[in-house]
């Protein structure tokens, strides 16, 4: 069993803080997806779990072992690298065994294990090769092979994927799926790519600035966002998020359009008081081309500023409370620039969202 | 048919002729000592007495040769260099690469500064650690051993070792590093099973440069050793000079002699002048 426990870890280089008190627990077994902006300390975060950075302060806990003081190899742990980091004097066959023979096995186990994990990966036809001979994906393989043949209590991959092509990180993404599905170990990810955290992961961790700002389910993350910043960052497009002031029940827009809030926020809210509207593009859609059923919702026309046509859906870029704000078109049909079109926009889905601090009023 | 447009003449571009010429000049200018070395070798001392050095010989008189090769204290100068040459040689580069990977790796407080200090040791004029170094080996009781040859080359040779091996190690991805590590290598397994492999031209380049400084070097030998069961290669070519003339020929011959093993190493060491051993090690 490898549960993973961190318990308001710390990382200061000289009078910066990096990472400020993350407390995380993870179960055995699960899939754990840290993201977050550049230089938001994911990378370190895990690179501490690695046992590659020393924690400045609290604890971290793999199974029931305190390892805040153990060398990385006393961890049981396996490392992906965003680089790969394949030994390159060294052939396919002796990148996945070195490990295994620094860790003293015999030849026969050494070649059994490794064979087992080429098969896994499908590595057996280039196990001669040099990884200067391999493409970017089967170094990619190489990488996770590596990982895996050790039986690690705990994989951890830091931006794996980050330099494939858009194609081959699809492919791969399904096989790191694959790979936990099969080897079931707890597995630690790190990614800026927010669709890698949402396809991926059992639960998702997303840091700013060395904090975690939420943990939650991908589902949990989209539909309830905690606050402005999660709003934004997950979901692609991203939400829209517009700046309004509280008037009754309503909400009023910079441009002077009143959308009425929900019921269970609406009581706490005071007039003349700031807040965010936010509603994702989905929940944005001319009449008749949207999910929308039976939903709330208010009609707003607008002329469409872009449209962007995705082939069994447009998204459509318009004006609203002076900003550019863009909506989904289902079954779309052609339009043209500046052509008016009814919007309506979905209230079961509307977030407010504090004026000042972005903390989600909803939640 | 369509009419085949006739080829633009092409300007003439006097900068490829200048830098060949130039090049032919100075290639010329550093084969001529070799060249004056050669010929010389293989005429009589009469021949060259005579004045005519840079004629080519009537015959191919090879006297000089074995005179040198059979003469019993070449064996014992040979046998002397190579005594200082490869202990002086293995020592610099091992510690060399020690002191490069601790600099360029495992980074301390104060580090850069003393990395800065060491390299410093290269700009020491000899002359002026010449006495001290002569008194001290002095008081210790090793003047005329091959001791201190062996000593101050190596230690001549750390601060060049270390330099280059350091900005070598410092292009070895630190990912590698932190790989071989998380798979449960030591840090002395990393240096020897995964840097030290990569470094193979570093490597090269300072065994033929260290080896051909120390095998080639007056100074030192000449300052640490008396007796002639001492000297080493290079200052036995002078010892070869007779008393009352100087045995051109013959110490043209031992010059061509001594100058093999240095040929060798080059060319050995060659083959290692790989390029670009880290490709596909890291994304690319």
């Amino acid at each position: 069993m490898a549960e993973v426990t961190l318990e308001n870890v710390v990382k200061r280089y000289g009078d910066t803080t990096a990472v400020h008190g993350v407390s995380l627990d993870i179960a055995h077994n699960e899939f754990v997806v840290l993201v977050g902006p550049s230089g938001c300390g994911k990378s370190t975060t895990l690179r501490m779990i690695a046992g590659l950075e020393e924690i400045s302060d609290g604890t971290i806990r793999i199974g029931d072992r305190i390892v805040n003081g153990l060398p990385p190899r006393a961890r049981n742990i396996s490392m992906v690298f965003q680089s790969y980091a394949l030994y390159p004097h060294m052939n396919v066959r002796d990148n996945l065994g070195f490990g295994l023979k620094i860790a003293g096995l015999s030849k026969d186990e050494i070649a059994r294990r490794v064979n087992e994990a080429a098969e896994i990966l499908g590595l057996d036809m280039l196990m001669d090769r040099l990884p200067a001979h391999l493409s970017g994906g089967q170094r990619q393989r190489v990488a996770m092979g590596r990982a895996i043949v050790r039986n690690p209590d705990v994989f951890l991959f830091d931006e794996p994927l980050s330099n494939l092509d858009a194609k081959l990180r699809g492919q791969m993404r399904v096989e790191i799926k694959k790979l936990h599905q099969r080897v079931g170990t707890t597995i630690i990810y790190v990614t800026h790519d927010q669709v890698e955290a949402m396809t991926l992961a059992d639960r998702i961790v997303i840091m700013r600035d060395g904090r975690v700002e939420q943990v939650g389910t991908p589902a949990e993350v989209f539909e309830t966002p905690v606050n402005t910043f999660v709003a934004g960052f997950i979901g692609s497009p991203p939400m829209n998020q517009l700046p309004a002031t509280v008037v009754g029940a309503a909400a009023r827009l910079a441009d002077g359009v009143t959308i009425p809030l929900p019921a269970d926020i609406a009581p706490r809210l005071k007039d003349g008081q700031n807040v965010t509207l936010g509603f994702r593009p989905d929940g944005f859609s001319p009449a008749g081309h949207g999910m929308l059923t039976d939903a709330a919702t208010v009609t707003i026309a607008r002329d469409i500023l872009i449209a962007e046509p995705l082939g069994n859906e447009s998204i459509l870029t318009v004006e609203l409370g002076g900003k550019d704000v863009q909506g989904k078109m289902l079954n779309p049909r052609v339009l043209r620039s500046g052509e008016r079109v009814d919007f309506l926009l979905d209230l079961s889905h509307l977030h407010v969202f504090d004026g000042e601090s972005g903390r989600n009023l909803g939640v | 048919m369509a009419e085949s447009t006739p080829m633009p003449a092409r300007r003439f571009d006097p900068w490829p002729a200048t830098i060949f010429v130039m090049l032919a000049v100075l290639a010329v200018l550093f084969l001529l000592p070799t060249a004056g070395v050669v010929l010389s070798s293989l005429k009589t001392t009469h021949d060259i007495s005579m004045g005519d050095l840079w004629s080519l010989p009537a015959t191919l008189y090879l006297g000089n040769f074995r005179e040198a090769l059979s003469n019993p204290s070449v064996h014992r100068y040979l046998l002397n260099t190579l005594l200082v040459t490869l202990p002086a040689t293995t020592g610099s580069i091992t510690l060399g690469v020690l002191a490069g990977y601790v600099f360029a790796k495992l980074p301390f407080r104060g580090s850069n500064a003393l990395f800065l200090v060491l390299v410093a040791g290269m700009f020491f004029p000899p002359q002026a650690i010449l006495v001290p170094l002569f008194r001290m080996f002095n008081a210790v009781g090793l003047i005329d051993t091959l001791w201190p040859v062996i000593v101050v080359h190596t230690a001549l040779g750390i601060p060049i070792c270390t330099l280059l091996m350091r900005n070598f190690f410092a292009t070895v991805p630190n990912a590698l590093r932190e790989a071989a590590i998380m798979e449960g290598a030591s840090e002395w397994q990393v240096l020897t099973r995964v840097v030290l492999p990569l470094s193979l031209p570093a490597l090269a380049v300072l065994a033929v440069l260290q080896f051909t400084w120390i095998w080639n070097d007056f100074l030192w030998p000449l300052i640490f050793t008396k007796s002639d069961d001492k000297r080493t290669i290079m200052i036995g070519i002078v010892n070869l000079k007779g008393q009352y003339s100087v045995a051109w020929g013959v110490q043209g011959a031992l010059s061509l002699v001594a100058s093999l093993p240095t040929l060798a190493v080059f060319l050995f060491f060659q083959r290692y002048f790989i390029k670009g051993m880290t490709m596909g090690a890291v994304k690319g």
